[in-house]
């Protein structure tokens, strides 16, 4: 057999166009990026761009408002993920059941994860809307709710709505991991419990709980690294308001470097979220896969 | 052996109540949404709102599909009348224009996505080849890092390099968020092929292009669907990079510009939420129609962990 033999080589030919593109747009971006984070790269003074070393990412700690920022993508974080998950085993144990209908629900599942973010936006913008929205109309007609409120212009809840908007699209494809997941577990362990005299909610902490673990994990670290990076919403239903009330990290860099068009912050800004997703990543990783 | 009736009845009455609740949950925003694009303006601005429309029109969509034969002047700018429905905001032309982009660029991302992925994908699920798992590991990776963070390298590079407003540059950029993906899943479903397919062809003298093409993609229509039609959502569903990376008007995609009108004032609701509802239905459509083979692909790698 030859160094490079026909199996290597058409490997190479086959690897080679993906190898390319994300050398273009992925590799070499986060690369340049890392360099202009380096650099004081101010965009209403292009022939200035003196290098200035780690003094951005030191600036950025300085700057009161990242660490509103990472107050604010805390919770939202939490919020979306906590729920997410929740209703994504609430939603799994529903269709997991055989019954008329199933097929029918399993389908509309796929609406919200179809639902372009934009449209996601602009749908509950709408709902929420202060005057002619559906919450008003409703919780006033139910009789929960004296008068109108400006939803989203109350910033005690401007984050949970908003994340209420994000939960929606992403829980269907938590939850179908979380189908798959249970479609897994054998029914010799349930038949096993019932033997044992296992009542059924015995059966769901003793043997469903413990079987979902993989399932779960996955979700959570995926959602995690979802969420933490929400973005869209954030420009389309508030800018970050009222005031700085969903004020996140990804709406910090957007306007860091496309309305103050400083380049070199906002890259530095763009480094720390993606390094803290990638240990908080592997963090969940790490920790869950040790204790459960 | 039947089960005593009153489990089952327990039990039917707490699947209808939880399938109520999910429909309501799931179904419920996006009822609303195609009932107030039904409405017209002075329909949709009366408190207590209506739930249903009362006279349901499709006056909202004519004028979507209608716009770009009305030519907006200082005179007549002003003559539909917000009340009536007739009034559209002056970006109303822009959307047809922006829907072909949209489609134009979902279809390229699809097809040359599907080109790049199978043929990586084979490559890493077959060929027994050195630096196997550093590529694999390397396409993964790539997909760490938050869009956000990966906007301002991209936008200074295509910016030095001409090409903002250029659809081509947004094609590109798309195939390197859904490649990866894509890769993974078509590797999990190539490995589900039995491995003696692949001797067989091999002692038959099948060269790896024969291999991939005779024996592998015949065998995996249900992933390549999948891969499709994942590829095409993503595309028309992304907003970020297309808000970053295109500027004028004639290369902008379908949720830049409803971006646009949800943030202009003085835009109808009607006609914003008719906008979002055409922007709904080619990828729900196409979600119900492949459902099968998206869940099969989006769950591929779950199940081994």
């Amino acid at each position: 057999m030859t160094r490079f033999g026909y199996d290597e080589r058409s490997a190479a030919l086959l690897v080679f166009p993906v190898l390319a593109v994300l050398l273009v747009v992925a590799a070499f971006p986060i690369i340049y990026s890392f360099w202009v984070s380096l650099h004081d790269i101010v965009l209403t003074r292009p022939l200035r761009r003196p290098f200035v070393g780690f003094d951005n990412y030191l600036r950025i700690f300085d700057d009161a408002r990242f660490w509103t920022a990472v107050a604010r993508t805390t919770v939202y974080t939490l919020v979306c993920v906590a729920v997410t998950t929740f209703l994504a085993v609430l939603v799994a144990l529903l269709l997991n059941e055989v019954f008329p209908g199933q097929r029918l629900l399993s389908a509309l599942l796929l609406v919200p994860w179809a639902t372009p973010s934009v449209v996601n936006g602009l749908m509950w913008k709408w709902i929420y809307d202060p005057t002619y929205g559906l919450l008003n109309g409703l919780l006033v007609q139910v009789g929960l709710l004296e008068r109108y409120r400006v939803w989203l212009g109350d910033p005690d809840i401007t984050l949970l709505l908003i994340a209420n908007a994000a939960i929606w699209k992403q829980m269907p494809l938590a939850a179908l991991l979380m189908i798959v997941t249970m479609k897994a577990i054998p029914e010799d362990l349930y038949r096993a419990a019932r033997v044992d005299g296992a009542n059924i909610w015995q059966r769901f902490v003793h043997v469903t709980l413990p079987a979902l673990r993989p399932g779960l994990m996955l979700v959570l670290v995926y959602e995690t690294m979802i969420s933490i990076r929400h973005f869209d919403l954030f420009l389309i239903m508030t800018q970050g308001g009222p005031g700085d009330a969903s004020f996140t990290l990804s709406w910090l860099i957007y306007v860091e470097t496309f309305r103050s068009l400083r380049f070199g912050t906002g890259a530095a800004m763009s480094y720390v979220l993606a390094i803290t997703t990638f240990a908080l990543s592997w963090a969940v990783i790490r920790f869950l896969g040790k204790r459960i | 052996m039947k089960k005593p009736l009153a489990p089952r009845v327990t039990r039917a009455i707490l699947l209808t109540l939880f399938s109520a609740l999910f429909v309501l949950y799931v179904a419920g925003p996006v009822a609303w949404l195609v009932s107030s694009s039904l409405q017209s303006e002075a329909e949709i601005t009366r408190v207590p709102p209506n739930w249903l429309p009362q006279n349901p029109s499709i006056a909202n969509f004519e004028a979507i599909f209608s716009a770009a034969d009305r030519v907006v002047t200082y005179e007549n700018r002003r003559q539909g009348e917000a009340l009536t429905s007739s009034f559209l905001p002056s970006g109303a032309a822009n959307l047809l224009p922006a829907m072909r982009n949209s489609l134009v660029i979902g279809l390229w991302v699809a097809a040359l996505n599907l080109l790049l992925s199978v043929t990586a994908a084979y490559a890493i699920a077959v060929i027994d080849f050195r630096g196997r798992r550093a590529t694999l590991y390397t396409v993964l990776a790539t997909r760490v890092v938050p869009d956000i963070a990966l906007v301002v390298p991209l936008f200074l590079v295509i910016r030095n390099l001409g090409l903002i407003n250029s659809l081509g540059a947004l094609v590109v950029t798309y195939l390197a968020i859904t490649v990866p993906f894509t890769i993974f899943i078509l590797i999990s479903y190539f490995e589900g092929i039995p491995r003696d397919l692949y001797r067989a062809a091999r002692i038959d003298g099948c060269g790896h292009g024969r291999a991939l093409w005779h024996v592998y993609l015949p065998l995996s229509l249900p992933a390549l669907v999948a891969s499709l039609t994942f590829a095409f959502l993503t595309s028309w569903n992304e907003f970020v990079f297309a808000l970053v990376l295109t500027q004028n008007v004639a290369a902008q995609t379908l949720p830049i510009i409803i971006s646009g009108f949800i943030m202009d004032f003085t835009t109808s609701f009607s006609f914003v939420n008719a906008a979002g509802v055409i922007a709904i239905i080619p990828p729900v459509l196409m979600a119900v129609v492949f459902q099968r083979y998206i869940v099969s692909g989006l769950t591929a790698g779950a199940v081994k962990g």
